[in-house]
């Protein structure tokens, strides 16, 4: 491109003024001096350019300096945030779960202390013995805020103060300059610990989360925001939207007037939940009953549980008790160790409190136990591998014929020797002819997979169920694989008879969630369909009109689910609460509404403080109405709570009592798996 | 009239073979390089205390950024010192097809911030390809002015050369960033100047750009075509008439200067920086770094600021003087001009002396596409010279 045919051109050396000094063509490019001049000019620029930059800098910063300081002291506006007050939560029927209430906080513009250090300790000591604040704290807390820099939000020495501590504080304002009352709001529970775990509560942002909400926009230090459960979930309605006030300030940021609104403060969104308040309270105090029940049944571990009632055609949960629980207004005003402590909330008691802070409904994970035999059932008959009306026998042992170790599997009732169909094996609960159809899936040649597995998943166990609570635990659905990848030596790596055997019967390795269990009775009541739990019912803006929010999934059918195959699975369920050989037969025998359910009594292999073995965990799942349509299901479980039918399935019966506004006679616990 | 000689392919041939890349480490302009790295080290010295209070509870949000991008930087400038910018003029057609490129992409992907489409999200950076434009610009233009070397004292080649700066200068000017379209104009002006355009050209250019100025501030308004948005007239106008200026719109500039002012001798530090801190100054980690920059480490801080720059244009100065062909002096020259205007541009803004437009200060302001691309422009500078001496020890060796 470059001018490959130029004729020889004239060229100049530096200082070759005259320029008479001709060159060969090949002589590349040279400074000349009409360059030089202009690169000198350029030179002039720069230096005239830095001149002036130097000069205005120098009149500004040295000449007139000490006027602009005042003019920077003089700067005397600027915009705080006002936080909103946060939204109420509601029950489905507009009862109030959580709501604020009015206190006064004691705050501290830290900029107004006493400069003589020995008066600024008088005051701060004399502050800490009347709020009752350790001294220590304050200091720390004066400590942190002068590290963050930000001078114009006072230090909050005592959020919710009694009103004694107020007026002596107003009486001698003078003796505590920087010391003011600012009205706030802080959490009120007026069930006190009732969904503790599902509602979750409210602190003050950390610095994590300042880091990562940074980004989302509209968070601030000093901020209070949901920390956990639907008060987390949902913070961004419940926050409102903090105003914006104006304040004269010094030039230290020391504030030297009222606050004026610029923004006005938006509060938070009401926010109503699906559960009921009456069924919440009937489904924590019947979870104590049951947990009781075991108790006295000698079961000294049972110390927890959860229950779940959950409307089956749409997936809202009504009730969700998980025991034990906490009294979650710790977390308002004032937080101390020794309050959280004694809650149980702190490392260093919650083994002790028997961990309260965890919502065992949707995080606690067991084994299954009978509960899990429906779905066998429905695996079995899909597969094509029973026929349940077949009359298959019920021993008291059984052993697989694959097994080369013999090993020896016991049915819960060891004395029965009959045939049953599959509906008198359900309500009977028989693990041995469970025991068979395990093997017989043991048996299935490998090109048809892992069916029983592929069942399960279908109907949502090994995976989330989606509802809208945090954090919720997946389970385990074993299978070939997870063997091969889990285990380590060789043996354990194969999938045995026994691991059919087991899982046929809800045993093993499989763990499932309580709000898993009821999902899947969900869709044994409602035909087959998976709903997605869910405890949001809808977001009201405080002008009481409805905010969009995201809905819940419709229920999913289940692809390629027998609906006859479910109906015998009914049936047996049906035949479980209301045949006299049925496993709960002494607790909802006589109800009078017609349900149906299953008991489980699983066992697990537990470790608490000075005991490992293992322990029966008590089930019962089940649902009515049965006739019409269904409209609860109700999962009950209790934790080393020994039989089902002893522990769980009382707990459960109170549920549907409350639902259904019925007194019921009870024929008894008995004593079942 | 025309004095330059043509670079014979032969000639520079035999140069390139003497300019190995050793050679060309060996001669790196290690003041030049001192003279960057300086200003990188201050530069986030000043990030450090201008950005101490902005991101609550986490102090160097914005520190932590600006050194990976100083990191990435850095790496650029090595790459850009390495290749040879011989390179760029062979394929200066497709370096000024990729720049009209990129900055229109803008238009169609672009992400608005603050009423202007500048800047294109790619994931992990939000990138601004005006400022990398800055370089290609200068890269292409030069390309062609090398291209016609012969032919510099006609007027068609001072048209085409103006036709074509145009396009980007348009584009740039509608994202709308007047700020940098001005930075593209000086550094054509500055590549025209080095490679010897006559005078008379300059002349007749100087006076159509101050018809296009009385066209967009006093013809066009009159007939009612308004070719600037209301906020660049204001900006404009206040510069030129303080006292009619609204208040809201003198704002900015009244808190920059009581930042810079009080300032005094030896600063405020980062505490005691009213202005900073409590966010009287806007826009103090981007445009306005200088402001509290000078506010929070007062006259010494700026000063020492102030005289690195001047080192690094000194030393852009000289490699002019050392280039070894005319594309690298103009690109030289190019690159010196641009940066000078950004520094006069943006320090004369944040002290009352230039009018408000957003162009960052280079190698201070936080932003990873401004760091980069600044970076890339010394290496492209350190290029230059590094072959301009080589060629020059080959040479010696020879006879």
């Amino acid at each position: 491109m470059a001018s490959t045919a130029a004729p020889p051109v004239r060229r100049r050396r530096r200082g070759d003024a005259d320029g008479s000094d001709e060159q060969p063509a090949e002589v590349p490019y040279r400074l000349t001096p009409k360059l030089a001049r202009r690169i000198g000019m350029l030179g002039a620029i720069v230096f005239v350019v830095f001149a002036a930059l130097l000069l205005r800098l120098w009149a500004l910063q040295v000449l007139s300096g000490p006027q602009y300081v005042q003019r920077a002291q003089a700067n005397q506006f600027r915009t705080v945030r006002v936080q909103a007050p946060r939204g109420p939560i509601l029950d489905r029927n507009g009862k109030v779960l959580v709501t604020n209430a009015a206190a006064t906080a004691v705050e501290l513009w830290v900029a107004d202390l006493p400069k003589v250090y020995k008066r600024r300790y008088e005051e701060l000591r004399e502050l800490a013995r009347v709020t009752r604040v350790p001294l220590y704290e304050i200091a720390a807390r004066i400590k942190r805020r002068r590290a963050s820099g930000d001078l114009l939000t006072p230090v909050v020495i005592r959020e919710d103060t009694p009103k004694a501590m107020i007026g002596y504080l107003e009486e001698r304002g003078s003796a505590f300059p920087g010391v003011q009352m600012e009205r706030t709001w802080v959490r009120h529970y007026p069930y006190h610990d009732l969904a503790a775990q599902l509602l979750g509560y409210v602190g003050e942002i950390s610095q994590d989360q300042l880091r990562t909400l940074a980004k989302t926009g509209g968070y601030a230090a000093g901020d209070e925001i949901g920390q956990t459960g639907i008060e987390a979930r949902y913070d961004g309605y419940l926050r409102g939207v903090p105003g914006q006030a104006r304040v004269r300030v010094d030039s230290l940021g020391r504030p030297r007037s009222a606050r004026t609104l610029v923004t006005p403060v938006q509060p938070g969104h009401v926010l109503r939940l699906t559960l009921d308040l009456g069924l919440q309270k009937a489904a924590e105090r019947a979870l104590r009953y049951g947990i009781r029940l075991a108790q006295d049944d000698g079961k000294w571990a049972a110390r927890g549980g959860a229950i779940v009632a959950m409307n089956p055609e749409d997936g809202s949960i009504l009730a969700l008790a998980s025991a034990p629980s906490y009294e979650p207004s710790v977390f308002t005003g004032r937080v101390t160790e020794r309050e959280l402590d004694a809650q149980g909330l702190t490392s260093r008691t919650a083994l002790e409190k028997n961990y309260p802070s965890l919502d065992r409904a949707l995080d606690g994970t067991y084994p299954p136990g009978s509960t899990f035999k429906p779905l066998t059932a429905i695996a079995a008959m899909q597969e094509h591998i029973l026929s349940p009306y077949a009359y298959e026998p019920c021993t008291g042992t059984y052993t697989s014929p694959d097994d080369k170790n013999h090993t020896v599997f016991h049915n819960w009732d060891p004395n029965v020797n009959q045939a049953m169909d599959l509906p008198t094996a359900l309500a009977y609960s028989c693990d041995t002819y469970f025991y068979g159809i395990g093997n017989d899936f043991y048996e299935l040649p490998a090109d048809r997979g892992q069916p029983l597995q592929k069942w399960a998943r279908a109907f949502g166990f090994g995976s989330a169920t989606g509802v809208d609570l945090q954090p919720e635990a997946v389970g385990l659905v074993p299978t070939i694989g997870w063997r091969k990848r889990h285990f380590a030596s060789a043996v354990d790596k194969l999938w045995k008879p026994g691991d059919s055997i087991q899982l046929a019967i809800g045993q093993g390795d499989l763990l499932v969630t309580p709000l898993q269990m009821t999902r899947f009775y969900a869709a044994l009541a409602n035909g087959g369909k998976l709903v997605t739990p869910h405890v949001l019912m809808d977001v009201e803006n405080p002008n009481r009109k409805t905010v969009p929010t995201p809905v819940a999934p419709a229920p999913q059918p289940i692809p390629g689910l027998d609906p006859s195959a479910l109906r015998i699975v009914q049936q047996g369920l049906l035949e479980g609460t209301h045949l006299s050989f049925g496993t709960s037969y002494g607790v909802f025998g006589s109800f009078p509404v017609p349900i149906a359910g299953k008991t489980g009594t699983a066992e697990k292999v537990v470790s608490l403080p000075g005991y490992v073995g293992k322990q029966d965990q008590a089930w019962w799942c089940g649902y009515g109405p049965v006739t019409p349509a269904p409209k609860l299901v109700v999962c009950a479980v209790i934790e080393n709570g020994g039989h089902g039918g002893t522990a769980a399935a009382p707990a459960a019966e109170r549920v549907f009592a409350k639902f259904f506004n019925v007194k019921a006679e009870q024929v008894g616990p008995i004593h079942s798996d | 009239m025309l004095e330059y000689a043509g670079s014979q392919r032969a000639g520079l041939r035999a140069e390139r073979e003497g300019a190995s890349l050793l050679a060309v480490v060996r001669s790196l302009d290690w003041l030049l390089l001192a003279g960057v790295g300086g200003l990188v080290a201050l530069g986030l010295w000043a990030v450090a205390g201008v950005t101490k209070f902005d991101v609550a509870g986490d102090p160097s949000y914005y520190l932590d950024k600006q050194i990976v991008y100083v990191s990435a930087g850095a790496a650029v400038l090595v790459l850009a010192t390495l290749v040879d910018p011989d390179l760029y003029r062979r394929y200066w057609r497709i370096v000024f097809a990729s720049l009209v490129g990129v900055i229109a992409i803008v238009f169609v992907v672009g992400r608005a911030a603050r009423g202007s489409t500048r800047w294109i999200n790619v994931g992990f950076f939000t990138f601004q390809p005006s400022e990398f434009g800055k370089l290609l610009f200068v890269i292409a233009l030069a390309g062609f002015l090398a291209e016609r070397q012969r032919a510099l004292g006609v007027v068609g080649t001072t048209l085409r050369a103006l036709g074509l700066g145009v396009i980007p200068v348009l584009l740039v000017f509608a994202q709308p960033d007047l700020g940098t379209a001005l930075v593209y104009i000086a550094a054509l002006t500055a590549m025209l100047f080095v490679s010897g355009t006559p005078w008379r050209h300059l002349a007749v250019l100087g006076s159509l750009g101050a018809l296009v100025v009385v066209v967009v501030l006093w013809a066009g308004p009159a007939v009612g075509v308004d070719f600037l948005k209301g906020y660049q007239k204001e900006r404009l106008t206040c510069f030129t008439h303080p006292s009619t200026c609204p208040v809201d719109a003198r704002y900015n500039v009244e808190q920059s200067i009581a930042a810079v002012g009080s300032g005094q001798i030896r600063g405020r530090g980062p505490n005691g920086a009213t202005q900073t801190r409590l966010d009287f100054l806007p826009e103090h980690h981007t445009d306005f770094v200088f402001a509290s920059f000078s506010e929070q480490r007062g006259f010494v801080g700026a000063s020492l600021l102030l005289a690195l720059y001047l080192l690094v244009l000194w030393r852009g100065l000289r490699v002019i003087t050392v280039a070894r062909d005319l594309y690298s002096a103009a690109v030289a020259g190019g690159i010196v001009v641009a940066f000078l205007f950004q520094i006069f541009v943006n320090v004369g803004m944040t002290m009352g002396i230039a009018p408000i437009t957003g162009i960052p200060l280079p190698f201070v302001s936080v932003g990873g596409s401004s760091m980069i691309a600044n970076l890339a422009a010394m290496g492209v500078l350190l290029a230059i010279h590094g072959r301009g001496r080589a060629g020059r020890f080959a040479r010696r060796r020879d006879r």
